[in-house]
């Protein structure tokens, strides 16, 4: 799987925004979406959201957890814990890059809140690493982990899948008796 | 002899004070960390006179005129007494003193600061000054010597020095105290005291629970004073004029006099409350000490060891006589023969001298007047941020109106010390809806429906944004504040800002019409001089001003001048929408923190009127307004502080409803939400959370949240009250739509009728609550606010739920609406063009709501198959008319005649009510006999044959039109029948009503077929022939019930007909003969 796609199934996740224009409910397959009222916020899907800042149609007001205090103290409990912690959204790496990148103007301490996210994101896919190592290392047969988001699976699953099929080849072969199969 | 306690009262905020009396013992003078030095004539004196001495006071002493003062900008400072005028700085320190006093003489001030030094000063020339360094932490307290000789201070750092004034070195030291690293840390004040004119001075020096006593000269420690009921820490000592007593006070509110010969404690008293008496001062005659505590509490003790009783009583009758000619004068102020209080006024300064009743009297007056202070206090701290002191400043107005004059001659009066009555509140001062107060650097000026308006003013800028929620409207502005605009409106049309005058300046009123066609896009008006605009909004086409000199000016938005209108008093906020513009003014003086306004509300469109004349504003005790404005449908609101929000209800002669509670919704007490908008379709109250605040931030830019309306009704949390509380939110919140409709604005029909409809289901659903509870008189009371068709679906729920009563008294009070129904109608024809608030109308007109009762979900409960109206019970066949409509003015006559009988009938049908339950087994007999219940017996027979012919001989050509409901004809059978019916009955006695029937139905297939025709026939001709007598004269009741229906027949069947005419014909044919 293609990070763009994870990003593209973050998309469907909602944001509130205030639009500067009036539209009544617009009618959808996904779902109907608005009223529209200008000053009002309203929640949309991320790609809405998007769309309508690039036209300069809306303000995005940021989710709740994307607060630099909020995320601090996230990071803490990350950096605390040896098992992963909940995050605040299962998109969080996805709703971070996509909104700070386009509507960074509405997100108060954008930089900051940038920097906390990749911290995070650091210290998850180390703590992933790590296991993965450990569960490779000690030749289980499975593993248990809680709290991964999508993204996250997503980049270590081709090169973990991979090397376990190798190491799995490498290690058939070493078995004595079955090497004459092939 | 014991001493008497006064109770204490209110003098400053909470914090450190300090008392001091004057040469003359006329006033007590105190200070407090409120930075104010009162001056008390007297504990009962109800208005102290207030010196701001500067943020914080610490220290207070008073002598020959001079007020010195040791205040928290580190300084000590003089003002004249009893002026009060700032008389020059004394001395400053590095950090703030914490103590001064006077020497006896009154030429020197020693005061003791946190730096650890001691300064003497003289006062005529503050350049001399001594400073006495050796403490090693800050000084605690300082007291000169009876002969200047010496000083002696306290110091944190637990010794207690004196000091000789001449070469400033200390010739005693004693470290007797607790170390401690501040003041604020220390255990004890050691506010220590010499003893005056003595032989043998002693000074006091209060340790821990006791009071160390050491010789002067010798500084040999000469004795202690302890008692073992005294078990807090002595935080003040203080000497007698006479020098034979000793007072103290303690950490623990303990007051204790010594006798310092006897070493006795001769009195003992405890503060009323217990806080920490911080401060104490001998009267200078002796016999009284005044006190304070950390609380900001003044407090006297009377009769303290009188030394000569006549000089003591001499005292006290000559403080009565001052109160009792205060309050005398008081009452001449009012000028009113009110002779109680007069007699009272006597009888008070009469029986003064017992020393009970002048308790008794004290405690009367102080009771208000403790509570005073206090409430105003409240009312002040109360917020949270500065607004109210910005927006509700004490008398803001007063000093600059003119009109405030007529007020402020009212206060001094009031103020009286004798005065207990209602205290005036100060008037709330002039707002503009939607804007956060104007002593911001970044505000906003206005945030409405269409965009906001912020103000920056900084050092870098004085700017303003004007910025728009639709971007359609027009783009984001920037301007510079050149003029200095404090006040904003913002339109879909046009900007309005506003400047007060100044002494070059005069008053400005700029316009910025974006959405004019032509170049120029501003204009800008100047008021005369001396008028400043305190209030402005914007409307369709107009823009109005209010000014400080009571009048409300109104312009043109391309900006020519209008109407000028004066207000009966100074304005608070306007708004303005469409052609209505809602004015918000003083009435008068509100009295106990309340506000006493009053409103006006025009309309300034083609047919100008006043549609609210200045009726006063309802707000909830003891609060203010803080928006006010419309929703966007043009409805007046209003919020208080207590987060009341109020709605003008048309419908009830312009009352105003409370819809909401904001305050419910918040999740703090300190929490608010800031009103920025109303919206009735939906109806949502667009506010913005404010945590810990009365209003929002600019920055971060805050979000409107959307809360919901409830109607403060009682029992909500039960089913009933909730269905209750939303059908008459959803009424209230309907009455914009008539509102519109006459003033000639386009309506949502749709949305109304959906608002109709919603309301319909409510009452449906209520009245089926109140069935199952068994409240039928409940059920009754709901089926009166139901429209007609609602009604029929009442009675069959009643009638399903075998409530037969309620079903027939269901039926009478659908018979009435239908009559009103038709009497509305008829109204409507005759003047049709006065169609104002025709909503009431349109709710029971059932030409709007055709087909409309189907789609009803509790009509799932009723048996599609049935078509039984329940209407026919009546008789009166008004109900006949098909949902679909009958064209109005089918036939003159109809209208005529039609109506009365139905309400004879109605009335006798009442009369002669039988209730008869039948087996709700076979569905449609059962139907059929059920609704005829409580008809009249011989109209009940007719009734029944009639349904029973219905659905046997339905598919007769002549009612094939049928399908449609209540196609009631009287035919042949039933004629047939009423000849025959003797007959039958005759054979078979026995029969049922509805047996009757059957067997009559039988005979009548027997007949042949051209018999039957006849039959038919001549029912088809009495109709006719009905009509035909109605022209004439009138039948007696029961007759016309019977034409009544036959007539409706004959409409129908003419309507539905082709050879009605021919029928009409027969009819005549039939009347001749």
């Amino acid at each position: 799987m293609d990070p763009s796609e994870v990003e593209f199934l973050a998309e469907k996740e909602t944001v509130k925004v205030i639009p500067n224009f009036s539209l009544d409910k617009i009618y959808l397959i996904g779902g109907d979406l608005g009223p529209f009222n200008p000053g009002l916020p309203v929640d949309v899907p991320v790609w809405l959201a998007l769309n309508l800042k690039q036209r300069q149609k809306c303000r995005i007001v940021p989710p709740e957890w994307m607060d630099a205090d909020k995320l601090e103290e996230i990071r803490e409990q990350e950096r605390k814990e040896d098992a992963f912690s909940p995050v605040p959204s299962c998109h969080y790496m996805e709703l971070t890059k996509l909104l700070l990148n386009h509507a960074a103007d509405d997100i108060p301490r954008a930089d900051e809140i940038r920097t906390l996210v990749k911290d995070i994101w650091d210290t998850r896919i180390a703590k992933l690493r790590l296991s993965a190592d450990r569960f490779v290392g000690q030749q289980e047969a499975h593993a248990r982990l809680d709290n991964l988001t999508l993204m996250e699976i997503n980049t270590t699953r081709d090169f973990l899948l991979d090397s376990l099929n190798s190491m799995h080849k490498l290690r058939a072969n070493l078995q004595p008796g079955k090497s004459q199969d092939y | 002899m014991p001493c008497e306690r006064k109770p204490i009262r209110y003098g400053h905020s909470e914090g450190h004070t300090d008392v001091c009396f004057d040469d003359e013992g006329r006033c007590i003078v105190t200070c407090g960390s409120d930075g104010d030095v009162r001056v008390w004539e007297g504990l009962d004196d109800d208005d102290p006179k207030s010196i701001n001495v500067g943020e914080k006071a610490y220290a207070v002493a008073l002598k020959s005129g001079k007020l010195v003062t040791a205040v928290s900008n580190n300084t000590v400072q003089i003002h004249t007494f009893p002026d009060g005028d700032p008389d020059g700085i004394l001395t400053r320190f590095t950090t703030n003193a914490n103590h001064v006093t006077f020497n006896f003489a009154g030429t020197r001030v020693a005061a003791g600061s946190s730096d650890f030094m001691v300064k003497v000063i003289e006062v005529m020339d503050s350049s001399q000054q001594k400073a006495l360094r050796g403490h090693a932490a800050p000084v605690l307290s300082v007291a000169f010597d009876p002969t200047d000789e010496f000083l002696a201070s306290s110091s944190c750092d637990g010794s207690v020095a004196v000091w000789s004034l001449e070469n400033q070195t200390q010739v005693a030291n004693w470290a007797v105290l607790q170390k401690s690293s501040d003041v604020s840390n220390a255990k004890s004040l050691c506010r220590l005291a010499w003893q005056p004119h003595s032989g043998q001075v002693l000074i006091s020096v209060p340790v821990d629970t006791t009071i160390q006593l050491y010789e002067r000269g010798s500084w040999t420690h000469v004795g202690t004073l302890s008692d073992d009921l005294l078990t807090q820490v002595v935080n003040v000592v203080v000497w007698s004029p006479c020098g034979k007593f000793l007072a103290m006070g303690s950490v623990g509110g303990d007051l204790a006099v010594w006798d310092i010969e006897a070493k006795l404690c001769i009195e003992r008293q405890k503060h009323e409350r217990g806080y920490t008496v911080c401060a104490m001062a001998w009267h200078p005659s002796g016999g009284q000490i005044a006190y304070t505590d950390t609380e900001g509490c003044l407090g006297l003790l009377d009769e303290v060891c009188v030394p000569s009783s006549a000089s003591s009583s001499m005292q006290s009758s000559k403080l009565s006589t001052a109160a009792s000619k205060e309050s005398k004068d008081y009452d001449d102020l009012f000028d009113e023969d009110d002779g109680g209080v007069h007699v009272l006024d006597e009888c008070v300064s009469d029986s003064r001298s017992p020393a009970k009743s002048a308790v008794m009297e004290d405690d009367d007056d102080l009771m208000p007047a403790t509570s005073r202070p206090r409430n105003r206090g409240a009312f002040l701290d109360d917020d949270e941020n500065s607004q109210d002191t910005a927006s509700v400043k004490a008398d803001g107005f007063v000093e600059e109106d003119g009109v405030g004059t007529v007020l402020s001659t009212a206060v001094p009066a009031v103020t009286r010390p004798a005065y207990d009555g209602p205290m005036p509140t100060p008037p709330q001062k002039a707002f503009q809806p939607g804007s956060t107060p104007g002593h911001l650097m970044h505000r906003f000026m206005v945030w409405n429906s269409v965009g906001i308006v912020r103000c920056y003013n900084d050092d870098q800028d004085n700017a303003i944004d004007v910025e728009f929620h639709n971007s359609a409207v027009h783009h984001a502005m920037h301007l510079t504040n050149t003029l200095e605009h404090r006040l904003a409106d913002l339109s879909h049309e046009a900007v309005l800002l506003a400047c007060e005058g100044t002494d070059e300046v005069a008053s400005k009123l700029q316009c910025l019409h974006f959405s004019s066609w032509d170049t120029k896009k501003e204009w800008m008006v100047d008021l005369p001089k001396g008028e400043d605009i305190r209030a402005i909004c914007l409307g369709q086409g107009w823009a109005a001003a209010a000014t400080s000199s009571l009048f409300v000016r109104l312009f043109s938005i391309g900006g020519l001048q209008r109407e000028l209108l004066s207000l009966p008093g100074p304005v608070i906020c306007m708004a303005g929408h469409g052609e209505q513009l809602l004015i918000a003014y003083h009435r008068g003086t509100g009295f106990d923190g309340d506000q006493a306004l009053g409103v006006q509300l025009l309309q300034l469109g083609r047919k100008k009127r006043q549609a609210i004349h200045g009726e006063p504003l309802p707000l909830s005790r003891k609060s203010y307004l803080v928006w006010m404005g419309f929703s966007a449908e043009g409805t007046p609101f209003c919020v208080d502080s207590e987060g009341i929000v109020r709605m003008l209800n048309r419908s009830l002669g312009n009352t105003w409803t409370p819809v909401c509670n904001i305050r419910e919704s918040c999740k703090s007490r300190s929490d608010h939400y800031w009103v920025v908008g109303i919206h009735e379709n939906p109806q949502q109250l667009r506010c913005i959370p404010c945590k810990g605040s009365r209003f929002p931030p600019t920055l971060p830019r805050p979000a409107v949240a959307i809360l919901p309306f409830k109607l403060p009704l009682c029992h909500t949390s039960t089913e009933k009250g909730q269905m209750e509380e939303q059908y008459w939110r959803s009424v209230i919140f309907q009455n914009h739509f008539g509102f519109l409709s006459s003033s000639g604005y386009e309506v949502d029909e749709e949305k109304q009728k959906q608002m109709e409809k919603a309301q319909q289901e409510l009452l449906m659903k209520m009245f089926a609550l109140s069935c199952k509870l068994e409240r039928e008189f409940h059920c009754m009371e709901l089926a009166e606010m139901m429209t007609q068709s609602v009604v029929t679906l009442a009675i069959r729920y009643a009638s399903r739920s075998r409530h037969m009563l309620l079903a027939q008294k269901l039926n009478e009070l659908a018979l009435e609406k239908a009559s009103h129904l038709q009497e509305e109608e008829e109204n409507e024809e005759e003047q049709e063009e006065e169609a104002a608030y025709c909503r009431t109308v349109q709710s029971v007109n059932p030409f709007s709501k055709g087909g409309r009762s189907p789609e009803r979900p509790s009509l799932k409960a009723v048996s599609k198959e049935s078509r039984v109206n329940p209407f026919k019970v009546s008789g009166a066949g008004r109900s006949t008319r098909s949902p679909a409509g009958q064209p109005r003015v089918a036939n003159v006559l109809d209208t005529m005649t039609s109506r009365r009988p139905s309400l004879c009938s109605s009335i006798k049908q009442s009369k002669t009510a039988v209730l008869k339950p039948l087996a709700p087994k076979a569905r449609s007999k059962t139907q059929a006999t059920l609704l005829q219940m409580s008809a009249p017996k011989g109209a009940g027979k007719k009734q029944v044959e009639n349904e029973v012919e219905k659905q046997t001989v339905q598919k007769l050509p002549a009612t094939a039109g049928g399908g449609v409901e209540s196609v009631r004809q009287k035919t042949g059978f039933q004629l047939w029948l009423e000849q025959n019916r003797k007959s039958i009955l005759a054979d078979r006695p026995d029969l049922e009503e509805t047996e009757i029937i059957k067997e009559a139905m039988g005979r009548f297939r027997t007949l042949s077929a051209d018999e039957r025709l006849s039959w038919t026939e001549r029912a088809k001709g009495m109709s006719g022939e009905v009509v035909d007598l109605k022209k004439r004269k009138r039948v007696d009741e029961e007759k016309k019930e019977v034409d009544v229906q036959l007539e409706t027949n004959a409409n129908d069947a003419k309507k539905r007909k082709p050879l009605d005419t021919s029928a009409k014909l027969s009819a005549f044919a039939f009347s001749k003969n």
